[in-house]
């Protein structure tokens, strides 16, 4: 990398004249989350941006090193409440990689529906917050926050809460598919499936969201690649990549789905990946419904794990999340190193939003769907 | 797992051994899709540009310290992967290097592997490990006025997370 490309996530508290004006975006949340942009602009123009990141850091990993592995699940899960499956799915596949735990086939499944599951639930409450609200659509907002709260109430179902759910500790998950739900969810995906084409009319070829939206914040392939971003962003930024097809967990590698991309690399596209994304998640549910194998849901894990590290990552809705963790013949983990999709992410702020207007970057920061405590943990 | 499943991951730690004969320690398959590789901590730049160049791993998933007092050690952790390349897409490339505990310092990735940016300056910040040639290396998450010694490493308590 040259110089001139470093030069963006400089501290921009550096080098300041008299022509420039720095402004500070956040961390109470005025469009920023939990989270502070050092802004300068000049003009209308915003010259660079300095992500100001910490605000929710609750040390995550150092609380991890003092809890045995099962009682990590409810706490390692809080930093993105929004799609705690994934954030608690990740630590358990590299839990069970240490102990050497293999999860029955009817219980891989039932992981899978809930993640999916969890994983509309979450592309709505982004498509809601980050990109309805920001971007001025509050008709957006209502609707995805009610059709979300349908997903929420069926997870309640399945595992008892509505969005911490701690379902999957180490040997599969806890609860089988209780009475009616499979009904419940079929009649579900279906109402969804017809809802999305409204969703599509109102809000993805609104006239106003598309001028906000399209050529803004362009991340083109290779940037992509060489900063490392994850998820759906990398995906709009024609990167064919999804862990759930390059290191199958679950039953995914049994299920037929596509990985959506896009070639374009703007906020429209990062935007309109949700809705791609979550016709495939409505397959996904389908297929494992109809194919959801008979038997136990369940193995017995040992509360402790051999010395040695394993590994283990899951895609969430925002992008790939991985866990080191480190045993050493003990009830707790030696050390637990959280990888995920926000902090990825957060280094292509300061790369997109340089010389756009000011107006552009509540678009840009909604569309990477930056989750701050996620990227804080 | 067979061993003809397992030829990736040993094309790349053949080409990296072969390559880097004195650099590199040692280099083992974990298990299927994971490569370990300890290399000798001076050698971080060279190899990351092989490895970015020639081997086709081009961004970096997390940069983990892990500190051992007993051993007076910290080891820094480059998780590296490729995008670029979809037929080794799902191996993970653990880079390893030992630190002596009293002045752990490497020299950065940052300039061969952006994507290490903000990795690199949680390391610094929690571990303090510091990163030579940085371009920007400040705290991340921390609050403005801790003050104290870097939090995660394992002899700093906190008696309020139930630590003694």
């Amino acid at each position: 990398m040259t110089a001139e490309a470093a030069a963006p996530i400089m501290s921009i508290t550096k080098g300041s004249d008299s022509s420039t004006l720095d402004v500070s975006v956040g961390p109470q949340h005025p469009g920023s989350g939990h989270c502070r942009i050092l802004m300068r602009v000049d003009g209308d123009r915003i010259v660079s941006v300095d992500p100001d990141i910490g605000y929710v850091h609750r040390g995550c990993e150092k609380i991890a090193e003092n809890r045995n592995y099962v009682s990590n699940i409810p706490h390692l899960e809080r930093p993105n409440i929004a799609d705690a499956i994934h954030l608690n799915w990740g630590y358990t596949l590299a839990v069970e990689e240490l102990q050497g735990v293999v999860v029955p086939p009817r219980g891989r499944y039932i992981a899978t529906i809930a993640a999916e599951m969890n994983r509309i639930a979450s592309h709505l409450y982004g498509l809601a917050i980050m990109q309805g609200v920001f971007v001025g659509h509050t008709t957006v907002f209502m609707w995805a926050f009610g059709d979300r709260d349908l997903f929420l109430e069926l997870a309640e179902m399945l595992t008892g809460a509505r969005m911490t759910y701690s379902f999957l500790p180490p040997g599969g998950p806890r609860r089988d598919l209780p009475f009616g739900f499979v009904e419940r969810l079929t009649k579900l995906v279906d109402y969804l499936e017809r809802r999305l084409p409204e969703y599509e009319r109102i809000y993805f070829r609104n006239p106003l969201m598309v001028s906000r939206c399209k050529g803004v914040g362009v991340l083109k392939r290779e940037d992509a690649m060489r900063l490392g971003v994850a998820g759906p962003v990398l995906r709009a930024s024609g990167v064919k990549y999804d862990v759930r097809k390059a290191e199958p967990y679950g039953a995914y590698d049994e299920l037929d789905f596509e990985i959506p991309t896009f070639e374009e690399g703007d906020s429209y596209s990062r935007i309109l990946m949700k809705l791609e994304e979550m016709k495939q998640s409505i397959r996904i549910i389908r297929q494992a419904l109809e194919k959801m194998p008979k038997g136990p849901i369940a193995r017995k894990a040992p509360l402790v794990a051999p010395e040695g590290e394993a590994t283990g990552r899951v895609e969430s809705s925002r992008g790939e999340i991985a866990y080191l963790v480190m045993g050493d013949n003990s009830d707790k983990p030696y050390r637990v190193k959280i990888m995920n999709g926000s902090f990825r992410n957060l280094i292509a702020l300061p790369y997109l939003v340089r010389d756009v207007h000011v107006a552009d970057l509540p678009v840009i920061y909604g569309s990477l769907d930056y989750w701050p405590v996620e990227a804080d943990r | 797992m067979s061993q003809a499943s397992l030829s990736r991951e040993q094309g790349l730690i053949d080409r990296l051994k072969s390559r880097f004969p004195e650099a590199i320690k040692d280099a083992k398959i974990d298990r299927a899709r994971r490569v370990t590789v300890h290399f000798e901590k001076d050698h971080l730049q060279e190899i990351a540009i092989f490895m970015r160049d020639e081997l086709g791993i081009d961004h970096v998933k997390g940069v983990a310290g892990v500190d051992f007092p007993t051993h007076k050690k910290i080891d820094v952790l480059y998780f590296a992967a490729s995008y670029s390349k979809p037929e080794i897409h799902d191996i993970i490339v653990i880079l390893m290097a030992e630190l002596p505990r009293d002045n752990p310092t490497i020299a950065t990735s940052v300039t061969i592997w952006p994507s290490a940016h903000f990795h690199e300056r949680e390391t610094f910040e929690m571990f303090g490990v510091r990163f030579e040639g940085h371009p920007d290396l400040r705290k991340l998450l921390t609050l403005d006025n801790w003050e104290g010694p870097p939090p995660m490493l394992k002899d700093i308590k906190f008696p309020e997370m139930g630590q003694r």
